[in-house]
């Protein structure tokens, strides 16, 4: 096996450096120890972001009338629902990228998982008011089906589906990460085999045999709990929801990372080996966090099914998973904020700009992509350190040859 | 012919009433008109050509003086080949732009996406390409091809051709699945021995056939184990394939059906997905003489096409709309459908007097708005699908098809299974 | 210049391609041949049936060239003034306007008019004689039966098939007189095949036993549905019945072998396509480690490359982007338009020839762009290579969109690449024999290229050890840009062979990406013998499953699984490149 560790050049790591020096080239890895100024500034934005999000808007959009220029649209509250289901996905490949070091090119698999399950329930409850106006799905009855099939029964109950949400995705991560981190796969390897676990689910379920839907997948939802999803209230509820989830996504992300298992964390991605030779089983570190990371995901996945009205194959896609990567990395990983931000910012954009500049759209987006990844490794969250180390710079006239992109897009902290 | 006298007439009758009433607010008065396609991502390739054929049709339409003297203002948004996206922008033109009518998508998952927002808002879409059937809803028209109006009539054709060996393949998803499915028991009730059914067929526990045919992924490149398969299926003549392979994928299937050397004289390849636009990509001197079958063609020789074609050039010309590609245009059945949708529409409005989607709906159900379209006469049925001309045609080396057979005037009916299901029980 | 260059090679086309149908000296005999066309061509109904009968007896090539034409719509009917109407055929070679001199069928003559001027014609100026399937099956009989005449083996024996499945007993003494003078072994077999095969539709028992051993003898595929039907039919001898099954035994024994040789070479060709297009990526993932998932593009560049050769070839190529911004009032758009040679014959057939090292030059040329500007900063970091040409990738796709369309793009295959021929019933495309040898040399030559030149030595230093090939002098910048630029070149090869077998569009390398990835990480990152073993195996097993499940779907899912279960069992792929190093 080869990586780029074979050449001597890129031994130095960020782990041996004394504390000034690290404190005077921030970036992700800054988090380890956050600067009192920032953290507490995070803190209030946090506290006021969740504050705007989960209790003003929806209250704009019930309480105001349409007329009143404070009004909040149904079709707003719904399309920042949708968001706020992704920055849950984002946030949840960032704690495996950011603060593990494990890019999982699966996320999107264990997202769709959780917005199968909850369709599945959704499916259930449409009762007879499909199509055929039989008390089986439309599909099943399109396929010659005249009852059930087993694993079907018992999705008509809302812990059940609650359950298989977690449990579901939950298996399926726990085994092949417990394979995978057994075999020691790690960097690129692993990227590339979770691409590859997606792309066999994703043409899987393609399948009609499957009896998942195929290609249509799952839609025409009526009711979830007993109340009316075309009705702006429970859309209105399914938000208030996701932004709670969201948050206490973050809060208990947040609390993990202060504990001694997050510190664990950002070793092995620093340095798997030391944590090794220092008596840690790293492999079971990473298998929890990559369960965990799924689970979060396929809640996030069920959040969004309801909201969107439909769940199918190509949400399984192994591009879905990058263009989740591409929000966290944008945003800045290693950070909790920042795939938030990145997940929210960049689907605005993409709204903005698939109608205004389809033709172009693409091109922005990649070009953002690849200019972030050269010259501000630590996405947007890092510009303020950035630009304040740049006037440092500025201030002490450092050697020129330091102010290459080589020596800009630095950490080797970050290093797969 | 109607449409070339109309022309002038309405200019005629639009310069008298500039005359006689000296302020017209005809003019100023607009009605709102919803586009949804992806005009980006996979499907930009065959739905981008629908916005414009749409926007043509809008044009023409208001040079006419609009409908009952309302300029269309159409405003277009990019589903952008994202389900969820589809019902997203759907919601946004019914909820935020308040359209009158919505014209788009091309995938059945589209369709089944932004259904529900239809239903919930009480919108009217008008779905124009080829389906699988087995839906019906009030708030959707669907001037698309029925599995009745393609495929069966296709089969119909072939049968009285003297073949008598049918191999199905097509791309894994809804609709080859299920024309796959519906063509099966079709066969069967015309006498074709299941083993003359190549493909190989999947059965549920109970035996009862589930799925005919062949199927490979969206995507696929590798053909040559299936036309191995063909081939020795071929091999004792009187063969004939039924291809619902998807897009692209049809560029690999017929350079190996070449390769192989199986000839339309030998094993002719009928295909439901494969119209003129999709003909432009593909290597059309090696495929003289495949089949083919649409309601429309656009090499078909009435005066009506002629027409259409004419001003549909000089649109290209003199248009200045952002995207729309000008060059070597080729015009297809799902783009003359979308285009007599916005004339079964704008005739229905005129009818009801009114833009109200319930009135205009039911004066669609009554079965009497249609029009004589490029591809000949129309008809809304009151079960929301068409009655129109189905075409038989083959290939020729410039990409366009020579017209074998017409089946005038072909009722569309969405649910064909149970029917065949139940004329199998009585067999 | 370009324009002297082009005119030059038309010329030099039209000395060398000859007129395809019509041009030939008309012989005596020849003439009644082609008077006998032209009746035919203007009759309708019985006599037209007659007169196509007639001349499928007449075994001329005047004959079968005229009916190939007129099944391809290529005969058109052109009325002088004041005349009947006179079949004739267009010449291949176009002038400027894209006219082309007629030849009259009933003289084969140039066609003039009454002052003895050379009229010329576009395909869409005349009406074509008409044909309908029907009336092409009818053709295509005649054709048959001059096709047991014809100098080529293929079709001869193609001609005896369908003669052999028409039922028609009074075929057998035909096909049996035809037997004692055929030369070719394959062809004498397919004589046999379609005599015994019309003997089963004899009265005779005794004929009928005949025909099924000798079907059973010679292990006929196309029989087996004849011997089925047989078997069905209520008024079989018991005795017939019985060597009927035993020839259906032998020729399920012959098929099992047949689908097992052609389902492993179908494996290798398979295995080839993915050899040639994950080679590229052996060489700048395995061994440069840079996760270009831009790999795709560069395909789709080398494809793209042999679709702009091919136009260069024809009619020439251009395009005009106008993007929705603008300056000034004026909105800004460029384009570019090359004019073409308008080549036909082999010349245009040739093409695939320039375009193979144009293509891998052109790939390579992005290739070092995308090195110098964005990959050499990103060696350290290879998860972030991986982001970065993910975001390459994207902006390539667009741009190809915007210059090519959305639209896939039509390549045609060049004659000498369509076609196939047959070894025991077991098929072989040419174009599928082409990938295996295409395989195998850039195989050869780039391991060469890595073990017996200084370049390659030098490339391999610098893999191995950048740091220690910087002190000794090695310019190692310079060997990562030749080395990607290298590896960026064999993807556009790859990319102009898929050119010839698949769809060209902006989305081409998507549908490989994942698999070429596959292939490196289960051959063994670095190793290029590793790539082959594993591109091999993994197309054969596709194939295999294919063949056993029916369905490439499932195939396709358990090969992906048993990638993934392979390494966990083997990280480090077949042939595992060692290192000291603990990562």
């Amino acid at each position: 096996m080869k990586t780029e560790s074979d050449s001597p050049v890129a031994k130095p790591r960020e782990g041996g450096r004394p504390s000034g020096e690290a404190a005077a080239r921030p970036g992700p890895s800054s988090i380890l120890r956050p600067r009192r100024g920032q953290s507490q500034f995070e803190t209030w934005g946090v506290v006021i972001a969740a504050l705007l999000a989960i209790v003003v808007l929806p209250l704009l959009n019930a309480e105001t009338a349409a007329t009143n220029p404070l009004h909040v649209s149904d079709f707003t509250i719904n399309l920042y629902g949708k968001y706020l289901c992704y920055a849950i996905l984002a946030i949840g490949v960032d704690i495996l990228w950011g603060y593990t070091g494990l890019l999982s090119l699966g996320q999107s698999l264990f997202f769709s998982l959780g917005g199968y399950m909850m369709g599945m329930y959704l499916m259930r409850m449409i009762g007879d008011l499909g199509q055929y106006h039989k008390p089986i799905p439309d599909f099943l009855v399109f396929l010659g089906w005249d009852h059930l099939p087993s694993f079907w029964v018992p999705f008509a109950s809302f812990t059940f589906a609650l359950a298989m949400i977690v449990a579901l995705p939950g298996t399926v991560a726990f085994v092949f990460g417990y394979l995978a981190f057994r075999s020691r796969i790690k960097g690129v390897y692993f990227s590339i085999l979770t691409q590859a676990l997606t792309y066999a689910a994703c043409i899987l379920f393609f399948r009609n045999d499957l009896l998942m839907g195929g290609n249509n997948g799952f839609t025409d939802f009526k009711f979830i709990l007993g109340h009316d999803l075309r009705e702006p209230g429970t859309q209105r509820g399914l938000y208030i929801a996701t932004g709670i989830v969201l948050l206490a996504v973050y809060l208990v992300l947040r609390w993990l990372s202060t504990t001694k298992f997050g510190l664990v964390q950002r070793a092995i991605r620093d340095g798997e080996n030391r944590v090794l030779f220092s008596g840690y089983a790293s492999s079971q570190f990473k298998l929890f966090i990559f369960v965990l990371a799924a689970v979060i995901a396929a809640i996030g996945g069920a959040l969004y099914v309801p909201q969107v009205g439909i769940i199918n194959p190509s949400e399984m896609m192994p591009d879905k998973s990058l263009e989740a990567v591409v929000w966290v990395a944008v945003g800045g990983r290693g950070t909790l904020v920042g795939p938030i931000l990145g997940a929210i910012g960049i689907n605005a954009l993409k709204s903005w700009a698939t109608r205004a500049y389809p033709d172009l759209w693409l091109i922005f987006l990649g070009t953002l992509f690849i200019l972030v990844v050269l010259f501000l490794p630590g996405g947007v969250v890092s510009l303020p350190a950035e630009l304040r180390r740049l006037w440092r710079k500025f201030k002490t006239r450092r050697t020129p040859e330091e102010e290459s992109p080589a020596a800009v897009a630095k950490p080797e902290s970050l290093k797969g | 012919m109607f449409k070339l006298l109309r022309l002038p007439l309405a200019a005629g009758v639009l310069a008298a009433a500039a005359l006689f009433a000296t302020t017209s607010r005809a003019a100023d008065k607009v009605i709102k008109v919803g586009v949804l396609h992806s005009l980006s991502g996979t499907m930009a390739i065959s739905e981008t050509s629908l916005r414009d054929v749409l926007l043509f049709a809008f044009d023409q339409i208001n040079a006419q003086g609009g409908v009952m003297g309302y300029k269309i203002e159409p405003v277009i948004v990019d589903g952008a080949s994202n389900w969820p996206l589809f019902a997203e922008k759907a919601k946004q033109l019914l909820e935020q732009d308040k359209v009158a009518v919505v014209f788009g998508c091309w995938t059945s998952v589209s369709r089944k996406s932004v259904l529900p927002v239809f239903e919930k808002d009480d919108g009217m879409l008008f779905y124009p390409v080829q389906y699988e059937g087995e839906e019906l809803s009030k708030n959707i028209f669907y001037t698309a091809e029925a599995v009745n109006q393609q495929a069966i009539p296709a089969v119909d054709y072939l049968l009285q051709q003297g073949k008598k060996k049918f191999y199905l393949v097509g791309t894994d998803y809804v609709y080859p699945q299920t024309t796959n499915l519906i063509l099966f028991k079709y066969l069967q009730t015309k006498g074709v021995p299941v083993e003359n059914i190549g493909g190989g067929l999947s059965r549920d526990a109970a035996g009862k056939v589930i799925s005919a045919g062949k199927y490979t992924p969206f995507g696929w490149t590798d053909y040559q184990q299936i036309v191995a398969d063909i081939k020795q299926f071929a091999a004792s003549g009187d063969a004939c394939v039924i291809n619902t392979i998807n897009g692209d994928s049809n560029v690999p299937f017929f350079k190996e059906i070449v390769a192989a050397g199986l000839s339309p004289s030998d094993c002719p390849v009928v295909s439901f997905s494969l119209a003129e636009d999709e003909l432009r990509s593909m290597p059309t001197k090696d495929l003289v003489g495949e089949l083919g079958c649409w309601t429309y063609f656009q090499s078909l020789p009435t005066p009506e096409n002629k027409a259409f074609l004419s001003a549909w050039k000089s649109w290209l010309k003199t248009e200045n709309y952002a995207g729309v590609v000008k060059q070597k245009r080729a015009v297809d059945s799902p783009m003359v459908l979308s285009y007599d949708g916005v004339y079964l529409w704008k005739a229905a409005v005129e009818k009801a007097g009114t833009f109200d989607v319930d009135k205009v709906r039911s004066v669609l159900e009554s079965g009497e708005i249609s029009f004589n379209g490029p591809g000949g006469k129309i008809t809304m049925q009151p079960n929301h699908h068409a009655t129109k001309n189905v075409y038989i045609g083959e290939t020729r080396a410039n990409g366009q098809f020579k017209i074998l057979k017409t089946f005038d005037q072909v009722k569309g009916e969405p649910f064909l299974l149970k029917h065949l299901d139940e004329e199998l029980a009585q067999k | 210049m370009k324009s002297c260059l082009s005119l030059v090679l038309v010329l030099l086309t039209t000395a060398v391609a000859l007129p395809r149908t019509g041009a030939a000296p008309a012989a005596p005999d020849d003439r009644s041949v082609r008077q006998e066309l032209v009746q035919a061509m203007l009759a309708r109904g019985a006599a037209r049936q007659q007169l196509l009968a007639e001349l499928g007896e007449s075994g001329s090539r005047t004959a079968r060239d005229a009916l190939t034409a007129w099944t391809r719509e290529e005969v058109y009917l052109y009325t002088p003034p004041g005349a009947s109407p006179v079949p004739i055929t267009l010449e291949d070679q176009q002038d400027a306007d894209g006219k082309s001199r007629a030849f009259r069928i009933d003289t084969g003559a140039p066609l003039h008019d009454a002052s003895g001027r050379v009229l010329k014609f576009t395909s869409d100026d005349l009406p074509s004689v008409d044909v309908d399937m029907r009336l092409r099956s009818t053709i295509q009989q005649a054709l048959d039966m001059l096709s047991l005449t014809d100098p080529d083996p293929e079709a001869r024996k193609s001609a005896i098939i369908k003669l052999g499945n028409s039922g028609k007993l009074q075929y057998v003494p035909i096909l049996e007189h035809r037997l004692a003078k055929e030369p070719v072994g394959s062809v004498r077999k397919s004589i046999r095949e379609a005599v015994a095969l019309l003997r089963l539709n004899s009265a005779d028992p005794k004929e009928q036993i005949a025909g099924c051993d000798e079907l059973g003898r010679l292990e006929s595929i196309g029989a087996r549905d004849n011997l089925h039907r047989l078997l069905e039919r209520a008024n079989v001898a018991p005795s017939v019945r019985a060597s009927a099954k035993r020839a259906l035994h032998a020729i399920d024994g012959h098929v099992a072998v047949v689908d097992f040789f052609g389902t492993l070479f179908r494996g290798v060709s398979l295995g080839s396509i993915l050899l040639v297009v994950a080679l590229g990526l052996a060489i700048t993932f395995g061994l440069m480690g840079v996760i270009n998932m831009a790999h795709g593009e560069m395909i789709a560049v080398g494809a793209y490359t042999c679709y702009v050769v091919q136009n260069l070839f024809g009619t020439g190529f251009g395009f005009a982007i106008t993007l929705p911004f603008s300056f000034g009032g004026h909105p800004i758009s460029f384009g570019l338009h090359l004019p073409g040679l308008n080549a036909t014959g082999w010349l245009y057939q040739s093409y695939f020839i320039f375009a193979l090292p144009l293509s891998f030059v052109s790939a390579a040329l992005v290739g070092a762009a995308l090195e110098r500007c964005v990959i050499r900063f990103l060696y350290r970091r290879p998860l972030e290579s991986l982001l970065a040409t993910w975001g390459v990738s994207l902006v390539l796709q667009q741009v190809f969109r915007m210059v090519f369309g959305a639209n896939n793009v039509q390549v045609n295959s060049p004659g000498w690449l369509l076609g196939h021929f047959t070894i025991n019933d077991v098929l072989l495309g040419y174009n599928r024999v082409f990938v295996i040898v295409f395989a195998v040399a850039i195989v050869i030559g780039t391991s060469l290229l890595l073990t017996k030149t200084p370049l390659g030595l030098l490339i391999r230093a610098v893999m191995q050890n950048r740091g220690m090939a910087a002190c000794m002098g090695v310019r190692t910048e310079r060997v990562n840009l030749l080395t990607f630029a290298f590896g960026s070149g064999l993807a556009g090869l790859a990319g102009a062979f898929l050119s010839q077998i698949g769809n060209v569009g902006p989305s081409l390398g998507q549908n490989y990406i994942v698999d070429s990835f596959m292939v490196v990480v289960v051959g063994g990152v670095g190793s290029i013998v590793g790539t082959v073993w594993s591109a091999l195996g993994m197309g054969t097993a596709d194939q295999i499953l294919q063949q056993v499940l029916g369905s490439p779907v499932m195939g396709k899912i358990i090969v992906l699984t048993a990638v993934i279960l392979f390494l966990q069992w083997k990280p480090s792929g077949l042939f595992a490149t060692r290192t000291r190093n603990l990562d």
